[in-house]
């Protein structure tokens, strides 16, 4: 009951001025042996907006859920030290009592939302707390409108997409006035458009209502502009804690969660990691007040570094494609399960060369269901998918596995053993392969992907990105032509899904596999992805060079996608200096050096 | 995007869908227990055209969502009736198959029973289509005084069951491509569920633990009552179906303790 747990400490933890004061708090899960936190001190203001980042598994979950005292009260472990939120002390208060000051928004809308009508999910907190039925009406249009979804509320959540969803998840806790909102990963299941909407609700709970945000996300590009503070961890520890610009303006290391190195600024923000290379290449040290966070600060740090001599531009040549039949044709495909409401519509394409082709749009479009037909797990209709000269449909499911392999979005699923060893060997013995030609191809896939080691695990035993890594081994031991990844970096770093794209690339150079990536991540596109395919409303919406892509504006608002920062970087440099070195580019090493080069040609 | 599971709630503005779920509740109590009641094809004949009538007129499905949810039954039905046509012995011969004899008795008992699955079936397709489950946990909550923890828990129950549905399909299809064949024998359709059991553990036990958290971080169970802003309530319509409902079951139990429907059918089965 609010008001049964008694402050403890002086007036500084009062609750009003600091929401949350974590005194060298240490945890470790009921079970385990490490402790997951470790003397983590935290403490933020009124009014403050906290971005806390790390590599996966280094605690900042684990941190998030001490904030409402779902940590040690409904996850039990061993917890030491002192925390207090909005004045109470977690360890004596119970998880209801902070749900009038704490909101706590998760990663995956559909697993946090627990009723199936808008309304319904908006009250269902008021409701708890048993206030009078026309306040929590009136909270409930509020909180609606708040978020931007007025007149949503006899929606179904169904019906809703991804964006709006984790809206109706923030209206949800917004309804009941808390003081603090904390969130983990909200965009991590959304694309460039639901993230926007997301971002732009944060902005302004924090500038107009001033509402203390804490919120733990990988998609800093749009993101390090807006928080006023940020936090990283490694290993259960914080290692830095200040200003976005002073996290972002040196390079630091922390370790993963497979205990190797790696470099903490994959998740910078791409603005503040141009800035970062430009000075090392300048031979010039980055000042902590001149980092930029968004593209217009980088632009305008671009523009007073850039040489404006004119240096003649190498034309890239354009490599002439191989002659030769496609592995997979798509002509005039349509196929939906209510034909008044199809979900893909005349779509045509073809693939034929080996490298990485990144399947846009955004959540709902249709690109899973595409993918799935493809591998016949959804019933394609006949003369629609052409693998070789062979109609899909007249194909065995173990005809075109043999062809193509496909990774879903949950590595989990795909588990078919409790050993990472017979995991690999798995699909081999399907297929008939002599015992010694398994044992030789499996330790050679273990080698691949760095898996050796945990060869007699249980592969649900390993972390995320190790999982990832098999479920891709387990597909690639069978030496696919396609290879399909379903959403291959959610719920990663940046840096993880950066490996996963180093392994593809070296697959790809040793089988000549096509791999043919479904997601939402423009950086993951602009620095991997030789082509691009985008489907807006079941229909083919671009087929071509991700420059080009990210060149067109109206096809990007079409297909809720956002150009990476360096592009736009690049493109209004190169604008503001007709003829000059720069030019629209996708990469960060490319436009540092086309700047170093203006600068050269000055001397 | 995938199919919509058939037994899910869809909203809807039929008279069906405007009755409270409590209404709604007895109605298809009351079609189950008159279709347990009926052994006579032609008592159920009725009955099952009851159903149909109200699934098509008075909740506004369509043909195509009430084939789609009951085929598989439908099949099995028909396949019982076949069997205990063929099986099950009589007195009045109606005619021969393949100089096998067929009894007017044991054609007209096998197509009571397959009837009877079929309805009770179609019957809950259409409660299952037009109650959202959440009302019928408030219904339970404040017209049947049953406690709000364990109605929300039969609410969550009924909520994530199409999550489960659309899981294992998932499941199922990556181990498809993984190059699990399905099995039709029970030892190989045993060891088909071992396979997905892991999965859908890990699965199942992260989305509920993540329910959990939402929930108790939204104050739920914090205090023994709670407040509901809109609970559904029995309106004239309502009484007047559970009267109908009322009606027929005591009309026809009494009718079969009187004697008055065995009569129908031995008068029925001497004319022949």
């Amino acid at each position: 009951m609010p008001g049964a747990n008694v402050l403890k400490e002086g007036p500084e933890a009062s609750g009003d001025a600091v929401l949350v004061d974590i005194r060298t708090v240490s945890y470790t899960y009921e079970g385990e042996r490490d402790p997951v936190l470790r003397n983590v001190s935290l403490r933020v203001g009124k009014g403050e907006f906290v971005l806390i980042l790390g590599p996966s598994g280094c605690g900042k979950s684990t941190l998030l859920q001490l904030l409402n005292g779902t940590i040690p009260h409904t996850l039990k472990g061993t917890l030491t030290g002192e925390a207090f939120v909005c004045g109470r002390a977690v360890a004596d208060t119970k998880v209801a009592v902070f749900a009038t000051e704490v909101g706590m928004v998760f990663q995956d809308p559909d697993a946090q939302i627990v009723n199936t009508r808008v309304r319904d999910e908006v009250c269902f907190g008021l409701e708890n707390l048993c206030r009078p039925a026309a306040e929590i009406l009136e909270r409930q249009r509020e909180a609606l409108a708040f978020v931007g979804l007025e007149g949503f509320g006899e929606r179904s959540v169904f019906d809703l997409s991804g964006g709006q969803k984790q809206r109706v998840s923030i209206a949800a806790v917004l309804a009941a006035q808390p003081r603090l909102l904390v969130l983990d990963e909200p965009t991590a299941n959304l694309d460039p458009a639901g993230m926007a909407e997301i971002f732009a609700v944060l902005e302004r709970l924090n500038r107009e209502a001033g509402t203390t945000i804490v919120m733990v996300e990988h998609r800093v590009d749009e993101l390090a502009h807006l928080v006023s503070r940020v936090v990283m961890m490694d290993r259960g520890a914080v290692v830095f804690d200040g200003a976005p610009r002073a996290a972002f303006s040196r390079r630091r290391s922390a370790q993963a969660e497979e205990l190797h190195d790696m470099p903490v600024s994959a998740w910078f923000p791409q603005a503040s990691e141009f800035a970062l290379a430009l000075s090392d290449a300048c031979g010039t040290v980055l000042n902590t007040g001149e980092t930029p966070l968004d593209a217009a600060e980088a632009i305008a740090f671009g523009a007073s570094r850039i040489g404006h001599a004119r240096v003649p531009v190498a034309v890239p040549a354009v490599e002439a494609a191989p002659a030769g039949k496609p592995l997979l044709r798509v002509k005039d495909l349509s196929f939906g399960y209510d034909r008044r409401r199809p979900i893909l519509q005349d779509i045509n394409f073809e693939l034929g060369e080996a490298g990485i082709v990144a399947l846009c749009g955004r959540n709902g479009s249709g690109k899973t269901t595409l993918a799935r037909l493809l591998m016949r797990i959804n019933p394609p209709p006949r003369n629609a998918i052409w693998l070789g000269e062979k109609d899909v449909t007249t194909l065995e499911p173990r005809e075109i596995a043999s062809e193509i392999g496909y990774v879903f979005q949950n590595p989990d699923h795909q588990f078919v053993t409790d050993r990472v060893w017979d995991e690999i060997a798995y699909g081999l013995r399907v297929r008939g392969y002599a015992d010694e030609a398994v044992k030789t191809s499996v330790s050679e896939m273990l080698h691949i992907v760095d898996l050796e080691r945990y060869r007699d695990r249980s592969p649900f035993s390993l972390s995320l990105g190790e999982r990832r890594r098999l479920s891709v081994a387990t597909m690639l031991v069978l030496e696919p032509r396609l290879l399909v990844l379903d959403e291959p970096t959610i719920g990663q770093d940046h840096e993880r899904a950066q490996q996963l794209m180093r392994l593809m690339v070296r697959l790809r150079e040793r089988y000549g596999t096509i791999v043919l990536m479904i997601t939402h991540d423009v950086r993951l596109v602009a620095e991997w992805a030789a082509r691009v395919i985008v489907v807006s409303g079941g229909r083919l919406l671009f087929d071509g060079l991700p420059h080009a892509m990210f060149a067109d504006p109206a096809l990007l608002d079409e297909a809720g996608l956002l150009a990476p920062p360096v592009f736009s970087i690049s493109s209004a440099l190169a604008a503001g200096h007709p003829g000059g070195a720069v030019q629209p580019t996708l990469s960060v090493d490319a436009l540092v050096a086309a700047i170093v080069r203006s600068r050269e040609a000055l001397r | 995007m995938s199919r919509a599971a058939a037994f899910q709630f869809r909203a809807g503005t039929s008279f069906f869908h405007r009755l409270d779920p409590l209404t709604r509740l007895v109605w298809v109590l009351g079609v189950s227990l008159l279709a347990f009641g009926a052994y006579i094809a032609w008592v159920q004949i009725l009955i099952t055209l009851g159903v149909l009538f109200t699934g098509l007129i008075l909740a506004r499905l369509s043909p195509i969502e009430i084939l789609r949810g009951t085929w598989l039954f439908g099949l099995a039905c028909i396949s019982f009736w076949i069997i205990q046509t063929l099986s099950l012995p009589g007195h009045h011969v109606a005619f021969h198959v393949l100089g096998h004899p067929i009894y007017v008795e044991s054609a007209d008992y096998a197509l009571a029973s397959a009837l009877r699955i079929y309805t009770i079936v179609l019957a809950s397709l259409i409660f299952v289509r037009t109650t959202d489950p959440r009302e019928l946990a408030i219904a339970l909550v404040t017209q049947m005084r049953i406690p709000y923890r364990i109605a929300y828990a039969f609410f969550i129950a009924l909520r994530i069951i199409p999550t489960i549905e659309d899981e294992i399909k998932t499941i199922r299809a990556a181990q498809a491509v993984r190059g699990v064949a399905r099995k039709r024998s029970i030892a190989g359709r045993l060891g088909e569920s071992s396979r997905f059991a892991m999965p859908l553990l890990v699965g199942s036990l992260r989305r509920a633990s993540m329910m959990v958290m939402s929930m108790e971080a939204r104050a739920f169970g914090a205090y023994p009552q709670r407040t509901f802003v809109d609970a559904p309530r029995m309106r004239a319509s309502g009484i007047a179906v559970c009267l109908v409902m009322l009606f027929l079951l005591v009309g026809w139990y009494c009718a079969l303790g009187l004697g008055y429907v065995h009569t129908v059918y031995v008068f029925t089965s001497e004319t022949r």
